[in-house]
């Protein structure tokens, strides 16, 4: 008994260990990079217009990602654009996930110390925004005993961290530019502080703020590579740059996002949002289904597993189930994305995308739950039906599937169905690492457009509609096993 | 000829001991009654003669196989060993049928057709033959627990091991259910019942074992034992019972 236990327990982990294998693949030394079998991998920001941004057609626009292009159509390197939330961007360089980074990202002497910065290729300054309707603030000064929303590791955040040693300020962190200004906008946050060409262009685009001083002396955006790494993609880009510079290209591309003449504002109300981005929204709920489906198919398989060897009475076996299930609900979902997709790789000196550090992260986590749903079914049902089995003579694993199984799976289902939501919903919590699912999908449409009303309202209503039909069918199933 | 010998039985729940040092032998054939207050540990050693709780100490042999034995293939010996339990637990995911041919199938390898067969036969026996294609729930008791008497007896054993049969039982079933106990007893099977049916006893027993605190405090002859009590124990728990 106890060693068909641990020859299953051993397929169990080589198993595991084969999938972790099949699904990485190592860092090559390769001394040819940029080329089009091994491109350069090159992380923007998600969503900071009009640096990077979807339009419309799902593609991505804006000053830096096309900057990036000219340069490597210039100097013929091939290039993955990895978009990633800008705090997460710097991560991924620090840790090597990614060869470079183009994110509107201020040349610091802090970030010197990390990073090694190309020329400049942008010139900023941060500036300070209020609402439309605002006139109370005109000042620094009036700032005294407001609250302020900045951007986590911005160069805007900076100068309201100095600002704050002499006023009495509130900050208010965000991930991401548009939701930051919405919390001005809608008053929850009196001022917002950001780079100026990104405010005007919201502004331009319809967002309702405005501008009661100039802009602070200007910050540099430089392209960064992590120290010490890639020295001849720095080249590159600065040899790059140095052309499109002379030959005007660059100044084309600044002023399409810059100039007062920039593309104007569209209708955002309900149905045009709908009509205008349907076929993103629609990718963005297929890839959540995927998501939900790949995660929730392989945490049954280990969370049924788990739950029968916690259903043991061996102590190594149910040990090892405890102690799972321990580690993985005491990790809040999002530390765990961040743990699977930054420190996994960094330990073990692989790369791992980001949609299969989100299947990873999801796997682990719902199998715990599912876990402890199957022994808890199962402890439901042992007892006296164990005991009858096993008194016929009918072996411990002969009992379990033929006697106790077969019920506890009946009284499970109703709790598997709500797991499964629950894991549906969890994925939106992987939009930290750059998985544009449903969630990202409606960040990034509100970023190009503004309209954090009617899109999350939107994104809710599909969800919602997602989840009932899928309800819905998990009941039809339910009914047809219970009455087999 | 000995069919069962316990040894210097122990069984502990953590500290707490609840068997200590239990002797007993049991003939082919025999019944046995085990009687006595709640908490005496009369099920617990019941459960002991077939491993279903892990015995601390001493030894008990069943047909010359130690069940203590570590090398001993526990479901082996249990197939020769029915249990009857004071909840019946009877598979209700599974006719009556199935819940009668599921041992026979898996561990003989009977065929559907002979193990069907033998489980009408003993459906026929226990008076339910109209039950075989019902479920358990639309069951009483007192069906129930005859179906849990078939259920066990399909796999052929030569000794029945019954935990209280009809304690969870309302009383105008319990006779059937006795009935089909004592017919099994005139066919000769070895049969070891806690009980606390004292007519039962007396009237089907070949012996009588009073037990009490982990102990057994006397045994002997249904008409010794209960018309004439040795122990002081056994007479304050016989005049409390026979009122």
């Amino acid at each position: 008994m106890i060693t068909k236990q641990n020859q299953f327990l051993g397929a169990v982990f080589a198993l595991f260990l084969g999938l972790f294998l099949s699904l990485s693949t190592p860092i090559h030394a390769s001394a040819e990079k940029g080329t089009e079998s091994d491109p350069y991998v090159i992380t923007t920001d998600v969503t900071y217009a009009p640096f990077e941004f979807k339009n419309a057609e799902g593609d991505y626009v804006g000053i830096d990602v096309e900057t990036l292009d000219a340069i490597a159509e210039d100097q013929n390197f091939s290039y993955e654009l990895r978009p990633l939330a800008f705090s997460a961007g710097l991560q991924a360089l620090e840790s090597n996930q990614v060869d470079g980074m183009i994110a509107a990202m201020s040349i610091t002497d802090e970030r010197k110390e990390s990073f090694d910065f190309s020329d400049p290729y942008f010139e900023a300054g941060t500036v300070m925004a209020v609402s439309k309707n605002n006139d109370a603030i005109s000042s620094y000064e009036d700032l005294d005993g407001k609250t302020v929303a900045v951007k986590v590791g911005t160069t805007g955040a900076a100068f309201v961290t100095e600002l704050k040693k002499q006023f009495d300020i509130d900050i208010n962190q965000f991930e991401d530019s548009a939701t930051m200004y919405e919390d001005v906008v809608s008053g929850h946050s009196d001022a917002v502080f950001d780079d100026y060409p990104v405010m005007a262009y919201a502004v331009q685009q319809g967002l309702k703020l405005q501008f009661p001083l100039d802009p602070e002396a200007g910050d540099v955006y430089g392209f960064a590579v992590n120290k010490g790494q890639n020295p001849e993609l720095l080249e590159k880009f600065n040899a790059g740059l140095a052309t499109i510079k002379e030959n005007g290209v660059h100044k084309e591309i600044t002023d399409k996002y810059t100039s007062e003449n920039s593309e104007a504002a569209t209708s955002n109300n309900f149905f045009t949002l709908i009509q205008n981005n349907y076929s993103e929204l629609l990718t963005g709920l297929g890839r959540t289904l995927v998501l939900t489906l790949v995660s929730f198919a392989i945490a049954l398989v280990v969370g049924v597993i788990l739950g029968l060897f916690s259903a043991t009475s061996n102590n190594l076996l149910s040990g090892i189930s405890t102690l799972y299930v321990t580690i993985m609900r005491g990790i809040p979902l999002i530390v765990l994305a961040f743990f699977v997709y930054f420190s996994i790789p960094q330990f073990l000196n692989i790369q791992l995308s980001a949609y299969l550090a989100g299947v990873i992260t999801l796997s682990l986590n719902t199998s715990a739950y599912i876990s402890e749903l199957v022994r808890g079914g199962i402890q439901a049902v042992a007892g006296g039906q164990l005991e009858a089995a096993r008194s016929l003579g009918l072996p411990y694993k002969t009992s379990m599937r033929k006697i106790v199984l077969p019920q506890a799976i009946k009284i499970m289902i109703p709790s598997f169905i709500n797991q499964f939501v629950i894991t549906l919903k969890d994925t939106s919590i992987l939009s930290v690492i750059g998985i544009v699912e449903l969630t990202q999908t409606g960040k990034i449409i509100i970023a190009r457009t503004y309209s954090s009303g009617n899109m999350w309202l939107i994104i809710g209503i599909m969800y919602i509609v997602l989840i009932t039909i899928l309800t819905k069918l998990s009941t039809v199933l339910e009914r047809k096993i219970s009455n087999d | 000829m000995t069919k069962l010998k316990v040894e210097h039985l122990k069984k502990n729940f953590g500290k707490l001991e609840v068997l200590k040092d239990l002797n007993i032998e049991v003939q082919e054939g025999e019944v046995i009654c085990i009687i006595g207050p709640s908490g005496s540990g009369k099920s617990t050693f019941l459960r002991c003669m077939n491993a279903l709780e892990e015995i601390t100490g001493g030894k008990v042999i069943i047909d010359n196989f130690d069940l203590t034995d570590p090398k001993q293939d526990i479901n082996k010996v249990r197939e020769n060993i029915g249990m009857v339990f004071q909840q019946f637990n009877l598979f209700p995911h599974l006719t009556v049928l199935d819940n009668i041919t599921l041992a026979p199938k898996e561990l003989k390898k009977e065929s559907a057709e002979t193990s069907e067969k033998r489980a009408l036969e003993l459906l026929e026996t226990v008076g339910l033959s109209e039950k075989a294609n019902d479920y358990p729930k639309s069951l009483s008791g007192g069906q129930k627990q005859r179906v849990a008497i078939a259920r066990a007896l399909a796999m052929d054993p030569d000794i029945m091991l019954f935990d209280e049969p009809t304690s969870a039982l309302d009383p105008e079933m319990v006779g059937d259910v006795l009935e089909v106990m004592q017919k099994l007893a005139d066919q000769g099977m070895t049969m070891l019942v806690v009980t606390h049916e004292m007519g039962f006893a007396k009237e089907v027993a070949d012996r009588v074992i009073f037990m009490d605190g982990g102990y057994i405090v006397e045994e002997g002859d249904p008409k010794e034992v209960f018309d004439n009590p040795q122990q002081e124990r056994t007479k304050n728990f016989l005049e409390k019972v026979l009122i």
